[in-house]
């Protein structure tokens, strides 16, 4: 099984590292050095490296998963498939291809903006991986999810409705929840349904008068290691807490990469000719 | 060794099979025939395990997937690739050790003729050479089941010969092979079982031997059109036909060959040719396409 996904995913970065897309990441990526670590600037201090560069990889490695998926969505992979034990190990060498590919580019950019940039001690050094690896691992999966490469039916739009729903959500102020309350108690009272419209009236009046926003609370809990995750950076340090953040992320790549893997098991393949 | 049963599949409102049964035995070579769009490349994708049926069963016999060798019809490859890389990747994906990989590598180029062009880029191949490239990548590692979807198409006179040639050996080396082709003759040549698909369904299953030696028929050829006398060779037997100057006999009528003979030498005739056939694959496939 090692051996199979390693051949595949060898594969897959030569396929894409030595192709026009893989020198357009390339240009990206400097043009994103030039602009953000201008090396004729002031250095930038510590938190901004780590923070802008984690922000790359994550940014990048979707855009690289759609890449890599489409490659390997491509009818020439058949005789491949066929001859794997488990369709489990094409889906893990597209997704660990798309990393090593942008952790290539993504170490690249690091080199090249220490030109002139932070003096990192081996603490900072020691808090790179968990704070660059982990969104990167959450937002592959997530590409692999909006590929057609996955897709099944409408699988792509009940995971990213979800999230658009949680973000939606997360989003939500007390004056507007509450305005809305009012409007279905007003319909529940025209309905007839006293008790239901003075519960909500209630719950308006008590969303109104308090500053703690409980519905924005619990729909951003799922959002709380990415805000954990940049407060520890743009503070400098980790609360005990906020350094669980990295592992709560992986926890949720590896469930939406199990959700990814049984899609892709379950589906019919119907490559790109 | 693979058992389908009751297997249906739909693309949107497109029925690929229907209620499709076949039994592909160990050892054996199924010739699947049918005109474009019959549903032989979506049976094969079914086997091969790309596709699942929407209703009914594929399983192996014995209870466990043999190994699977897949050559689809398309000649799509990673065109960068040198021809050796690429079956060097396969045989890794085939579970061959590392220090076995060159010879298997190499025993696969020398079986479909390919050694001098090993360190060919792919995509500089021409479509022959491409054809004996997905050939090459399907024998890798011994699968014991083969899956070739017009293993000849685009090959010259003698690519096909040697392509023919190459299909026996692996049939007397024990490997069982499903194989499409338009080519009649080739699956006369190299088939065991003859399936034929028509919109989905199987038409006719047979053995090749069966198929073939079923409907034998003698053909009598006068010298000139037989009318003065049709009806009077007819009144001999039901199942003589009389067209033009050939007359035509079937089943117990082959029996009266001499009779027959006689009254056309009685009626001043020349008898031509007389010859024992069979039934040709062409005629059992047009048969069962109509």
């Amino acid at each position: 099984m090692i051996q199979r996904i390693s051949v595949l995913t060898r594969y897959f970065i030569q396929s894409l590292l030595f192709s026009l897309t893989g020198l357009f990441y390339l240009l990206l990526m400097l043009a994103f050095w030039f602009v953000l670590f201008n090396p004729q600037q002031q250095t930038p201090d510590v938190a901004y490296y780590q923070l802008l560069i984690g922000a790359f990889g994550a940014g990048l490695v979707f855009l690289v998963t759609l890449s890599m998926a489409a490659r390997a969505n491509d009818a020439q992979h058949y005789p491949f498939v066929v001859r794997l034990k488990s369709r489990v190990e094409f889906v893990t060498a597209v997704l660990l291809s798309s990393i090593l590919v942008t952790l290539f580019y993504q170490l690249l950019l690091a080199i090249l903006a220490l030109l002139n940039g932070p003096s990192l001690t081996l603490g900072h050094l020691l808090e790179i991986p968990p704070i660059w690896l982990a969104p990167m691992m959450m937002t592959a999966v997530l590409a692999l999810h909006a590929s057609d490469f996955i897709t099944i039916g409408w699988s792509r739009i009940y995971v990213f409705g979800i999230l658009a729903i949680l973000l939606f959500g997360q989003g939500l102020q007390n004056d507007s929840l509450a305005r809305f309350a009012t409007g279905l108690s007003r319909y529940a009272i025209n309905q007839g349904w006293v008790q239901i419209s003075t519960n909500l009236d209630n719950y308006a009046n008590t969303l109104a008068q308090t500053n703690e926003n409980i519905i924005s609370r619990l729909f951003g809990f799922v959002f709380w290691p990415f805000e954990a995750l940049a407060d520890g950076i743009t503070n400098g340090y980790f609360t005990a807490n906020q350094a669980l953040a990295p592992a709560i992320l992986l926890l949720y790549a590896i469930v939406l990469f199990l959700l990814a893997v049984d899609l892709f098991a379950n589906k019919d393949l119907e490559f790109t000719e | 060794m693979i058992e389908i049963r009751n297997v249906s599949k739909q693309f949107f409102s497109l029925k690929a099979l229907d209620n499709v049964n076949i039994q592909v035995g160990r050892g054996e070579v199924v010739g699947l025939l049918g005109p474009n769009g019959a549903g032989k490349t979506t049976l094969f994708k079914l086997i091969a395990g790309l596709l699942h049926p929407d209703s009914g069963q594929i399983r192996p016999s014995n209870g466990r997937w043999p190994a699977i060798g897949y050559k689809p019809d398309r000649l799509l490859f990673p065109n960068r690739l040198r021809i050796s890389t690429y079956l060097t990747m396969m045989a890794s994906l085939c579970g061959i050790p590392p220090e076995d990989q060159e010879k298997a590598v190499f025993d696969a180029l020398v079986e479909v003729d390919l050694v001098s062009q090993a360190s060919k880029r792919i995509g500089d191949c021409s479509k022959g050479m491409r054809q004996r490239l997905g050939l090459a990548q399907a024998i890798m590692g011994n699968a014991p089941l083969l899956l070739l979807d017009e293993p000849s198409n685009g090959l010259d006179p003698n690519g096909q010969a040697e392509m023919q040639a190459l299909i026996k050996k692996l049939h007397a080396a024990g490997r069982t092979i499903v194989i499409s082709s338009h080519q009649l003759e080739e699956i006369t040549a190299v088939c065991t079982q003859l399936i034929i698909l028509n919109n989905g369904q199987v038409h006719y299953q047979n053995s090749m031997v069966e198929a073939l030696t079923i409907s034998p028929h003698t053909i009598i050829q006068a010298d000139r059109d037989l009318a003065e006398i049709a009806d009077l060779v007819r009144a001999q037997h039901p199942e003589i036909r009389v067209e033009g100057n050939k007359i035509q006999l079937r089943g117990e009528a082959m029996k009266l060959r001499r009779e027959i003979l006689a009254l056309l030498l009685q009626a001043q005739y020349d008898v031509l040719h007389v010859e024992q056939k069979h039934v040709t694959l062409a005629e059992i496939y047009a048969r069962a396409v109509r």
